[in-house]
């Protein structure tokens, strides 16, 4: 590879001066000429008819411009995922405290408040189901969507689980004959976990601001991941033409998946009917029950071994809590299972994954996407089965680990797989074997886990270059800028591509009116790999329109010139000259463009078993556009009178293709560790009755500085041996694998200290107490 | 019912009509455009309203606007020197990459502040305490941290 200028150099971030000096506008900052503000009223029963609202009370409130309900509202069911299950507002029956049942718009916050409160509504509470694995049942005592059936999705059939009613998708891996394996096995490991429903806590809620336009259209300025998507289904659900709706947004204030959902379809309704620009910002306690919380999970795993360490069989059932509406809990469900698929090297398989209706409220996906809870059974299973075989658990693993070129339990062939490089990395740096002394009642040990996170193929994302007449390099981009450092990287590929500084790059991002499609948003670690890719193309394309002007001007074909520095010349004949500024200098003008597009050549599976097309993934075809591996370790002390586990170290190697922005994908991973030693140790969204009882930064506990290990006790080992061929520069995504194996990889250290293995998360104090008593 | 009251802020006096509950947060950036001061929960818990009240670092959330009559009060737009330079806190978050989503970055900055200028020489752990009351989602604190210890060590605050 030719020497890389930009790439790799950890250039300063272009978005931090604006945020150190407070100027950066986020969309909760926005105002609007003539803006009203928006208040929900949620829905206090987890599940009950609506018998009766009644707005008129709330009607009269001076200020208030607008009241809806569903009788407002389109007669359509959405949902930003693959079932069509869920209206704008609660229509005749409310599925979860918290639903939206009406909304009102107001010239001030306050009236709006004071209005919501006075809308009256009867209901007729009904049975209401919580547990999801009752839910999961065939015959539960409450079924959830008694229409599903007539739903409009798309689920193939062979995921549909018609004899289980609340369960709205069914993944199935199937692979070899499980059973026969567990007879071959020597020693079968069977356990339980629980992983709960956490939440992303983005400093920013969800907000945004809808304006109705002149044309029938809207303006939605927001804050969220994916507006493309945004545009599709707010267009279809008002039927609106879609290039009338127009999403804007600038720097978010961070996302973690929770953005991915459709908030803004309540305060476009407003804008709609009020003709005025709304305004919807939801309280920090909205954001806990709207914002579309982690699902939760149980994991049930059973895994066969050889007396030498081979894996024979793994069966997994996991049943994941998807809420009152699919949303993105089929996806989930599916993509979860990549962790059971593309790890370890077992001959058989039977993955049974079940999205399950409860009456709690929606799930979205939280970084991860399903992945860490997997990767929490799987991981934490290797270890118990380490000790049983009386093997070291580095090396059961290092032993059934899958390499480059083989197979995966889905029949894809890998490729850009670091794990084993992961895997010697972390080892040698956390020094796993030497155990630190106790201290008090401070008992320390050391654990590691592996892990890895896929980036699902999406669709189509775009990117187009602007060469000016000054010649600066302007990208036009549609992904969201959500503390990613996207820009900074997308200004370093193109400075690369040109041979320019970054400082000659702007970016004009996220505004679907301006800026290229960009399919599925910023989500699945995907923006580096499928923006960069674009990026690239879109240089490549608009260096071919240069080249083209410059052509005459030269007086020598297209092939045989190069550009750099902003310079074409003749390669034969370097002296043979022109810049680029002076191709527009003498009458020529015009613009000089590039516009590309990058999509992941991927398969789908069999929904029947999983399984890829032999043939066509022996050709190297692929389900998943690439996966970044990942090994964690830490070292803990565990109070054994009071139960409190502190991570005193924590070591994390990402296998990331090539690291673009060093500094940049150290925060990544330092944040990353840090939201996994939160959901291991102190984050659980606590229900009673479907009501979460905790939605508050005092009551879910987000990891402060203080439970944080020191800085030199953080440490991101960067992987860069297993390249992806189809990666800008090598580069894979990989801000969700940092988070990856955190939590098993604490849950193994806790039991290195103290001998207690907790399967159920979080590692609190309370269950650590508890199992230390009944040892 | 609304009064009028005199707030000085970043050092200019500002004549205000409040009412008397409204948080000096929402006077701030309603009334005043101030935006660099965040809010992310408004009950106190998370620290991206943080300002400076007489030097101390505040939750301006659960501060009444009228009970700051007579203070001085810093926001994050008040903390550039008179030339326009960047306050040395500003310039180590962006040198040490302390900055992703940049939501929560006002209110460490000006906790910072309040902590430096009380004990300008702290350890790491002075200031993992100091910023207990400030949540990042984000960044695991590892840069913040390492910012603020380096605009200590250079003894520019």
């Amino acid at each position: 590879m030719t020497q890389l200028s930009v790439v790799g150099k950890s250039v300063v971030r272009r978005d931090a001066r604006a945020k150190v000096l407070g100027t950066e506008e986020y969309c909760i900052d926005l105002k609007v000429a003539g803006m009203l503000h928006a208040k929900v009223l949620g829905s206090p029963y987890p599940h009950a008819r609506i018998l009766r609202i009644d707005t008129s009370a709330a009607e009269k409130v001076p200020g208030i411009r607008c009241a809806v309900t569903e009788k407002d509202a389109p007669k359509k069911l959405t949902g930003t995922g693959v079932i069509r299950d869920m209206p704008l507002l609660a229509s005749g029956v409310v599925r979860y405290v918290g639903e939206p049942v009406a909304a009102v718009a107001a010239t001030t916050l306050e009236a709006a408040e004071e209005a919501v409160e006075l809308i009256k509504v009867e209901y007729e509470e009904l049975p209401a189901i919580f547990d999801v694995e009752a839910s999961a049942g065939t015959n539960p005592p409450v079924i959830v969507h008694p229409d599903f059936s007539k739903y409009r999705k798309s689920i193939p059939a062979g995921r549909l689980c018609p004899d289980r009613p609340n369960v709205c998708t069914h993944i199935k891996i199937y692979k070899g004959d499980v059973d026969q394996g567990f007879k071959e096995s020597d020693l079968i490991v069977e356990n339980r976990f629980v992983a709960p429903s956490i939440q992303h806590c983005a400093l920013e809620p969800h907000a945004a601001v809808v304006v109705p336009e002149p044309d029938g259209g809207l303006t939605l300025l927001t804050g969220k991941q994916g507006i493309s998507r945004a545009k599709e289904d707010v267009a279809a659900m008002f039927g609106i033409e879609p290039h009338k709706i127009r999403v804007r947004q600038e720097y978010v204030g961070g996302a973690f998946g929770g953005k991915a959902t459709i908030y803004e379809l309540i305060p476009a309704l407003l804008a709609l009917k009020s003709g005025r620009p709304v305004k919807w910002v939801m309280t920090r306690e909205e954001a806990f029950v709207l914002g579309g919380p982690r699902q939760g999970m149980v994991l049930l795993i059973k895994d066969g071994f050889k007396r030498d360490g081979s894996l024979v069989a793994r069966k997994m059932e996991v049943f994941v809590d998807a809420g009152a509406y699919g949303e993105a809990s089929p996806g989930v469900t599916q993509n979860s299972s990549s962790v059971a698929v593309c790890m370890y090297r077992i001959p058989h398989l039977k993955w049974d994954g079940y999205a399950v209706y409860t009456n709690t409220p929606k799930r979205r996906g939280m970084r991860g996407y399903g992945v860490n809870e997997v990767t929490f059974a799987i991981e934490s299973n290797m270890d118990i089965a380490a000790e049983k075989l009386g093997m070291d658990p580095v090396e059961l693993r290092r032993k059934n680990l899958l390499r480059e070129g083989e197979a995966m339990l889905n029949g894809e062939i890998i490729h850009s797989n670091g794990v084993a490089d992961c895997l010697d990395k972390i080892c040698e740096s956390i020094r796993l074997n030497e155990k630190s002394a106790d201290e008090g009642p401070w008992r320390k040990g050391k654990g590691l886990a592996l892990g890895n996170k896929y980036s699902s193929p999406g669709t189509h994302y775009g990117a187009r270059i602007h060469v000016t007449e000054n010649e600066r390099v302007v990208i036009y981009h549609g992904a969201d800028a959500i503390g990613q450092g996207v820009n900074t990287v997308m200004a370093q590929i193109a400075a690369e591509e040109f041979g320019v500084s970054p400082d000659s790059i702007d970016i004009v991002f996220s505004d679907t009116a301006v800026t290229p499609y960009f399919g599925h948003g910023s989500t699945s670690s995907r923006t580096t790999f499928n923006l960069g890719n674009a990026v690239r193309r879109a240089c490549d394309a608009a260096k071919r329109e240069i080249l083209e002007r410059a052509s005459a001007h030269l007086e020598a074909p297209p092939e045989v010139m190069a550009i750099s520095n902003m310079e074409i010349y003749v390669k034969s004949h370097p002296n043979r000259k022109i810049k680029v500024r002076d191709l527009f200098s003498s009458g020529h003008g015009g613009e000089i463009i590039g516009s590309a597009d990058y999509k992941a050549d991927c398969i789908p599976d069999d929904p029947r078993t999983g399984q890829l097309d032999p043939a066509l993934a022996g050709e190297g075809k692929r389900f998943m556009a690439f996966y970044a591996y990942a090994a964690k370790a830490v070292e803990v002390a565990v109070n054994i009178e009071s139960g409190e586990v502190k991570v005193l170290r924590c070591h994390g190697a990402i296998d990331l293709g090539k690291a673009i922005n060093p500094k940049i994908c150290e925060q990544q991973s330092e944040g990353g560790m840090a939201m996994g030693i939160g959901s291991a140790l102190y984050e659980e969204t606590l229900m009673q009755d479907g009501r979460i009882l905790n939605p508050s930064f005092t009551d879910y506990r987000v990891p402060l500085a203080t439970q944080m290990p020191s800085n030199e006790n953080m440490k991101s080992l960067f992987i860069e041996s297993a390249p992806h061929k189809d990666g800008p520069f090598g580069a894979k995504g990989f801000a969700e694998g940092v988070v990856t194996g955190m939590e098993p990889a604490i849950a193994n250290a806790v039991y290195n200290a103290v001998g207690v293995r907790i399967k159920e998360l979080p590692i609190s104090p309370e269950k650590v107490l508890r199992a230390l008593r009944q040892r | 019912m609304k009064r009028l009251i005199t707030l000085r802020i970043n050092g200019i006096e500002e004549e205000l009509y409040v009412e008397p509950w409204w948080s000096l947060s929402q006077v701030l950036r309603d009334e005043l455009s101030l935006i660099g001061t965040k809010e992310g929960c408004a009950g106190g818990h998370c620290g991206a309203c943080t300002v400076l009240i007489d030097g101390k670092a505040v939750m301006s959330c659960l501060y009444l606007a009228m009970k700051a009559r007579g203070k001085e009060i810093t926001t994050i737009e008040g903390l550039r020197g008179k030339d326009g330079a960047l306050h040395p806190l500003q310039e180590a978050f962006i040198d040490h990459f302390a900055v992703q989503c940049g939501y929560c970055i006002p209110g460490f900055i000006l906790t910072a502040k309040a902590l430096l200028d009380e004990n300008p020489h702290p350890t790491e752990e002075d200031i993992r305490a100091g910023l207990n009351g400030n949540i990042c989602r984000c960044t695991g604190y590892v840069k913040i941290v390492e910012a603020i210890m380096s605009a200590a060590a250079n003894g520019r605050i």
